[in-house]
């Protein structure tokens, strides 16, 4: 699939039915996860785990006026367009396909976790017991089929919606004008291009994005270009050069030395 | 008195025994790591298996953080020695450090008398030093910041952790090369506890004369082992 794809999550939508959570876990062959104990929440598991890829995260906020909102939305990998995990992987594990997802390759990945904390929306969650990096990969087996991702294709509220990036971001305009009408401060997330070059996840949010525990201003970060521009072949450099330099001293006081005696 | 009429003593037990624990797990924690830094020992991985290693790098790290609190228990005389030479570093230090290269490739100018560490050495401390607490902050942030610091600054105790390491590596290949190959009689002091008196004149001068004046040695004492080596 050589075109760009995205998936749109309109918000204002989603009923928090929590089926697609149920469909990729299907899809992957991801086991039921106990891991989050039940003391009278909604949201089914507190965080993202190795075998939880996408969770409905389900907010209790109560507003200025004291008005309460029931906040929803749909938490996995954002596919960004610069992905902070694919950059700073040292073992290159992490590929980004034509269609924008970003893949993880269990055979080449180490477990060391650095696309975790690379992540500007820590993503990534190391299988303790593989010891292998996993994350939501937009199902990239069914698109490059012409199918719509699991999640998607579950969604009977048409709260996910999957296509061009073209046609979701064409999408993602018309419906911003309609849940203005209810909700002043909704606006596009991901959408456009940002600090991570804009994702292939992408939301209409009602509210801005902190409500949702999203990053106003996501970015991948400069650190990486540190370290793999300069750190890793410095370090390369240095390493051969110190024991050159070392044999180099140990030659000449040997000449040296012998004169002197 | 002189050891065997010939080695003055350097080093406490529990001095030495800090100095092998930081030196064997630092080395330890560099190559279970090293194949994060170049993709050339990713063989290191294949071998013993990234979880091991990965495991391993933290049963390391929790040696190389404890051992200056070991060694504040088990030898606080070294430490203190260590500390206060090391931040007294002065003009005598200073002239050593720019005749030292001459050394390296084996000529002898030469040199002010040097106190219990020579200016390269206190150079070497304070470097130390401050890769631990790099080294140290920066891994316990990668361990254990997750969800309590932002992952925009955890991102970049990746390169900083890197870089010293790197840093960390190079000096300790230096410091291999200067014992083992350039002053083996140095070496002794890190296995025995003490040095040959004529390696101490020559190489810590103004350390022995303190010795003499302390009267745990004698100028006799010293004078007679140099003759006879
Ligand atoms: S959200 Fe994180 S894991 Fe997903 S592509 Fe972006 S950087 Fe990678
Ligand atoms: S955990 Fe795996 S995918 Fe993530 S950075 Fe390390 S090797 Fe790459
Ligand atoms: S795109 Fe696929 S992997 Fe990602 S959340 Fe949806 S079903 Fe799961």
């Amino acid at each position: 699939m050589a075109i760009e794809m995205a998936m749109l999550h309109d918000v204002a939508r989603c009923s928090a039915c929590r089926a697609c959570m149920v469909a990729c876990k299907q899809w992957h062959d991801l086991p039921a996860d106990f891991s989050t104990p039940f003391n009278g929440q909604y949201q089914s598991h507190k965080d993202l785990t190795p075998t939880t890829w996408n969770l409905i995260k389900m907010n209790e906020r109560v507003d200025a006026g004291g008005k309460f909102h029931w906040d929803f939305i749909k938490f996995q990998c954002m596919h960004c367009s610069k992905p902070a995990c694919m950059l700073g992987c040292p073992e290159h594990a992490i590929s980004q396909k034509d269609s924008g997802a970003v893949v993880i390759d269990e055979d080449k990945c180490v477990g060391c976790g650095y696309c975790r904390t690379n992540c500007p929306f820590n993503v990534p969650r190391i299988d303790p017991e593989r010891n292998k990096s996993t994350k939501c990969d937009l199902c990239f087996d069914r698109i490059e089929h012409g199918m719509v991702p699991s999640c998607a294709k579950t969604c009977t509220a048409e709260a996910i919606n999957f296509g061009t990036k073209a046609a979701m971001t064409k999408l993602a305009e018309e419906r911003l004008k309609e849940v203005r009408m209810n909700h002043p401060n909704a606006q596009l997330y991901g959408v456009h291009s940002n600090g991570v070059g804009g994702t292939h996840m992408m939301y209409i949010l009602p509210e801005p994005p902190e409500v949702y525990g999203l990053p106003v201003d996501p970015k991948t970060p400069d650190s990486i270009d540190l370290w793999r521009d300069y750190v890793r072949p410095i370090g390369k450099i240095a390493g051969v050069g110190a024991v050159a330099g070392l044999a180099g001293v140990f030659f000449l006081s040997k000449i040296f030395g012998k004169k002197g005696a | 008195m002189l050891i065997d009429n010939r080695y003055v003593p350097r080093h406490q037990k529990g001095f030495m025994i800090c100095h092998w624990l930081n030196g064997v797990s630092f080395l330890m924690l560099f190559l279970t790591a090293l194949p994060l830094y170049a993709d050339t020992f990713l063989f290191v991985y294949n071998i013993f298996g990234a979880k091991t290693l990965q495991y391993m790098h933290r049963f390391f790290a929790v040696i190389f953080i404890a051992t200056p609190f070991i060694g504040l228990c088990m030898a606080r005389d070294g430490y203190s020695t260590l500390l206060k030479q090391a931040f007294s570093f002065g003009r005598d230090d200073l002239i050593f450090l720019l005749k030292f290269p001459f050394t390296l490739v084996g000529i002898e100018p030469s040199m002010p008398k040097q106190g219990f560490y020579n200016g390269g050495e206190k150079i070497n401390i304070l470097l130390q030093m401050f890769l631990w607490l790099v080294l140290v902050g920066s891994g316990l942030i990668l361990w254990f910041g997750n969800g309590v610091i932002d992952n925009s600054i955890r991102a970049w105790m990746i390169p900083i952790h890197s870089l010293a390491a790197g840093i960390g590596f190079a000096a300790a290949l230096a410091h291999i090369y200067l014992a083992v190959v350039q002053n083996p009689d140095s070496l002794h002091g890190m296995t025995d506890g003490s040095i040959t008196a004529d390696y101490a004149s020559h190489h810590h001068g103004a350390w022995v004369d303190e010795l003499i004046e302390k009267g745990t040695v004698t100028k006799k004492e010293i004078d007679a082992a140099r003759r006879a080596a």
